[in-house]
């Protein structure tokens, strides 16, 4: 077979000018490559360097030239940003201006870049080498251009999970948002893993409060109470109707019998006593003011009904199996006179009018209102007998942080695409995205909002290696028995106690070394009457009206049990040097602009007169040492005292208990 | 219709969408509202971000006695003999190492009473950085 091989003449023309094509676009990629952005800029840079350092550091600098990148396979990233800020680990750029300028603070020593990178912390793009593809500014079709120093702390949150790292306070309070308003509970989130909220328990709720209260909650609670952690669910006039129906035929329980009661001879004087005395508003808010452990009071008399509030306060434990109530002990009379206080002075006249005739009597709104408690979820929060637990309604928000923001719905806002703008209108709008949605609207403020919004943006979905991750383990339950364990149960210590990190952290005493803090016989004492150790701090713990026998117990298991032995060994043989030494230390120190000590100095921290009376030395010693040993979070500086300074500090506090004691109880 | 009308009725339409183009005038821009919504909450003093770091810090702190707005009124003031200084207005010291040693070593480092405690190993370099810049933007504020 014969192959003609003749090429027409027309295609020595083509190779000709395909050879003369590639040769230009060799030469342009060639001048192309040699006048990148980044080598103008590192260009610049070495006549930067030439003028901050003198002849002698400019002989030692490493010379710049070329790509610069750091790889971090474990993270899956390559951040090439080193490139251009040049001067971002020598202090000598401190002063220039940017790309050049030195990282600020100490961020790069806690979190040297080659192993954190840069796009961990601030995210754009770590492979690019110009301005605008590195995602400095917001770029179409980059799904995380760098985050703005406000926002930033979403990635903090990536690494540090449910431990809240310092300089973070957005994501600090955005965790703790999330914990009291208990997004948990209809969302799984990644790292509130184990925590629950628990709305009241409804089971008996046909009998604790008012019908016409209930429709009024059920439409907006925000309306009864301003800081209400239940959301508006946007319910139809015939979804209240029947679910109020529903409600007010849960009644488990009849309330403790009050027929008794003459509520005639009611001391509403001796109530509001008790009232102080009792410490309620550790707990609860009248007025805007007080705790937040528990329901605001300020229009308690318009929602609960009197017997139950009666029946309650003798026994809350009975109808609140987990409340973080404490049971007290009173009287009758004291619980008669408690109650109506709280019905003249937190109730409107108008409810104390007879509710509107019960509905609840009717199978079909009855059953109606079922329908309703269940579709909404109602049980992700409340507990009622009959429901079995099923789960959280609302979708697991892991990895959210990781969606595409192209495919999320945003209504008819007009906002930027981002993941973060999503969460943050849902969070709070969550009716306005153009989509059904049952979620509540909570009414939070757009910084609140925002806050949740950046704690929720750190939730990403590919999982990090363990090396980068910064967890809290979670506490053991704590849950001790005999005689001690009831009285911790009765009293509800662990609401604002903590053993070994499990309970509150209202007060600032956990329990686990107790017994090497505080003397036996002062423990024992102040159960009985309860005073204010910090004169400014508004949360006090209760007066019980707990009976002598149960202090002793308590003192007793403390002095036995929470025990710290490094602290007990200490030798408390002060000499008359030590304590003038630790009166001249106590002055030059300046702990008066804190203490209180007779009747001069501040009332930042805790009296110090009845010191001796009430802390062993070795405690007082190992605190004035090391307090954020004990407490990381104390205001109590770390003088950096010498064990002798330390120890002739605690010989004059130890003292000053015995000659200033009124009554003194020192052993 | 002649070719000179034509024209005309051209150039008239093509005037009309050009005026109708310039009246719309850039299309708005999408907005961040979670960023707006914390700028407008920390901001709202007119702070960096550096500053409204320090500004917690401060708030936990040094606002017990110093004030809530640096004025020397905070809630401790009353029990302090002297009285701590007004941080605000021109005269409010802005030299850093000044800042950082007073707030590092107490006030007695720098030759005043010992009522303000040394920080300097209870916070950590960076908290007392944020602090130092802090303080330096409350001398923008005017004295009470």
């Amino acid at each position: 077979m014969e192959v003609k091989n003749v090429a027409p003449p027309r295609l020595h023309v083509v190779f000709a000018c395909l050879g003369v094509a590639f040769l230009l676009i060799f030469s342009w990629v060639l001048l192309h490559e040699g006048t990148t952005e980044w080598r103008s800029t590192q260009a610049r840079f070495g006549r930067l360097q030439a003028s901050v350092k003198n002849p002698h550091q400019l002989a030692q600098a490493a010379s710049v030239g070329g790509l610069r990148q750091i790889w971090l396979p474990d993270l899956g990233r390559i951040d090439r940003c080193g490139t251009c800020h040049l001067g971002i680990d020598d202090p000598a750029f401190a002063a220039v201006p940017a790309p050049f300028a030195t990282h600020p603070g100490t961020w790069l020593s806690t979190h040297p870049a080659d192993r954190f990178g840069c796009t961990p912390c601030h995210d754009g793009q770590g492979g690019a080498t110009d301005y605008t593809n590195a995602a400095h500014q917001p770029q179409p079709f980059v799904s995380r251009p760098m985050r703005p120093l406000e926002t930033i702390e979403a990635n903090c949150g990536a690494c540090h999970r449910a431990l809240d790292p310092p300089d973070a306070p957005r994501l600090a309070q955005g965790r703790r948002l999330i914990v009291e308003f208990g997004c948990f509970s209809c969302h799984e989130i990644p790292g509130f893993e184990g925590l629950t909220f628990r709305g009241p328990s409804l089971a008996s709720i046909g009998y604790k409060v008012r019908s016409g209260w209930l429709a009024v909650w059920l439409h907006d609670p925000k309306a009864y109470l301003p800081q209400s952690k239940m959301g508006n669910f946007r319910l139809s006039t015939q979804e209240i109707t029947s679910l109020q129906a529903f409600l007010l035929s849960q009644r488990a329980q009849p309330p403790l019998d009050s027929t008794g009661i003459d509520w005639k001879r009611a001391d509403a004087a001796n109530g509001r006593a008790l009232f102080g005395e009792l410490r309620c508003v550790s707990c609860h808010a009248v007025n805007g003011r007080g705790g937040t452990m528990g329901p605001e009071l300020t229009k308690i008399g318009d929602k609960v009904q009197r017997d139950w509030l009666f029946s309650y306060l003798k026994d809350p434990h009975r109808v609140q199996p987990d409340t973080p109530m404490l049971q007290y002990r009173l009287t009758d009379e004291q619980l008669r006179d408690l109650t109506s206080f709280l019905f003249d002075e937190y109730g409107s006249a108008a409810a104390a009018t007879e509710p509107p005739p019960v509905t609840y009597q009717d199978a079909r709104l009855v059953a109606e209102g079922r329908a309703v408690f269940e579709r909404r979820g109602c049980t992700s929060c409340h507990r009622l007998p009959g429901f079995k637990d099923t789960g959280r309604i609302g979708p697991s928000l892991a990895g959210i942080a990781d969606r595409d923001p192209d495919e999320l719905p945003y209504g008819s806002n007009i906002v930027r695409h981002t993941t973060d703008n999503y969460i943050f209108l849902k969070v709070l709008l969550p009716d306005t995205l153009g989509q059904p949605s049952s979620m509540p609207t909570f009414g939070f403020s757009p910084a609140d909002a925002a806050q949740i919004a950046l704690a929720l943006a750190s939730i990403r979905k590919a999982d990090l290696p363990a090396s980068y991750v910064v967890r809290r383990p979670a506490p053991a339950p704590y849950r001790p028995g005999g005689a001690f364990g009831e009285l911790v149960d009765r009293y509800r210590c662990l609401s604002c106690h903590s053993v070994n990190g499990y309970g509150g952290d209202l007060s600032t005493v956990p329990f686990d070394r107790i017994g090497s803090q505080l003397r036996r016989d002062y423990v024992a004492k102040y159960l009985l009457n309860p005073g204010a150790v910090r004169v400014s701090v508004e949360a006090r713990m209760p007066v019980f009206h707990m009976v002598p026998d149960e202090a002793k117990t308590i003192a007793e298991y403390f002095a036995d049990v929470f025990v710290d032995d490094s602290l007990e060994r200490y030798d408390a043989r002060f000499t008359a040097v030590e304590v003038r030494r630790g009166q001249e230390l106590y002055r030059r120190l300046g702990c008066q602009a804190c203490h209180q000590l007779g009747t001069k100095g501040g009332y930042v921290g805790p009296e110090l007169s009845t010191t001796g009376a009430r802390l062993k030395p070795g405690w007082i010693a190992a605190w004035l040492s090391k307090p954020q040993t004990y407490r990381p979070d104390t205001l109590q500086p770390d003088y950096g005292l010498s064990p002798a300074d330390a120890r002739a500090l605690t010989a004059y506090l130890s003292g000053s208990g015995a000659d200033r004691t009124r009554g003194g109880n020192t052993p | 219709m002649t070719p000179r009308t034509l024209h005309t009725l051209a150039v008239a339409v093509l005037a009309l969408a050009a005026s109708a183009a310039c009246r719309t005038g850039p299309a708005s821009q999408p907005g961040d509202p979670m960023l707006d919504a914390i700028r407008a909450k920390e901001r709202g003093g007119d702070l960096t971000y550096r500053e409204s770091q320090g500004q917690h810090l401060f708030l936990r702190y040094c606002a017990t006695c110093h004030g809530d707005e640096g004025r020397g009124d905070g809630q401790n003031a009353s029990n302090l003999e002297p009285p701590p200084p007004d941080l605000t207005g021109p005269k409010s010291p802005q030299d850093v190492t000044y800042l950082t040693s007073v707030i590092t070593q107490g006030s007695a480092a720098v030759g005043r009473s010992p009522l303000s405690p040394p920080w300097g190993r209870s916070l950590t370099h960076q908290q007392i950085e944020y602090l130092v810049v802090y303080c330096q933007s409350l001398g923008r504020k005017k004295p009470a």
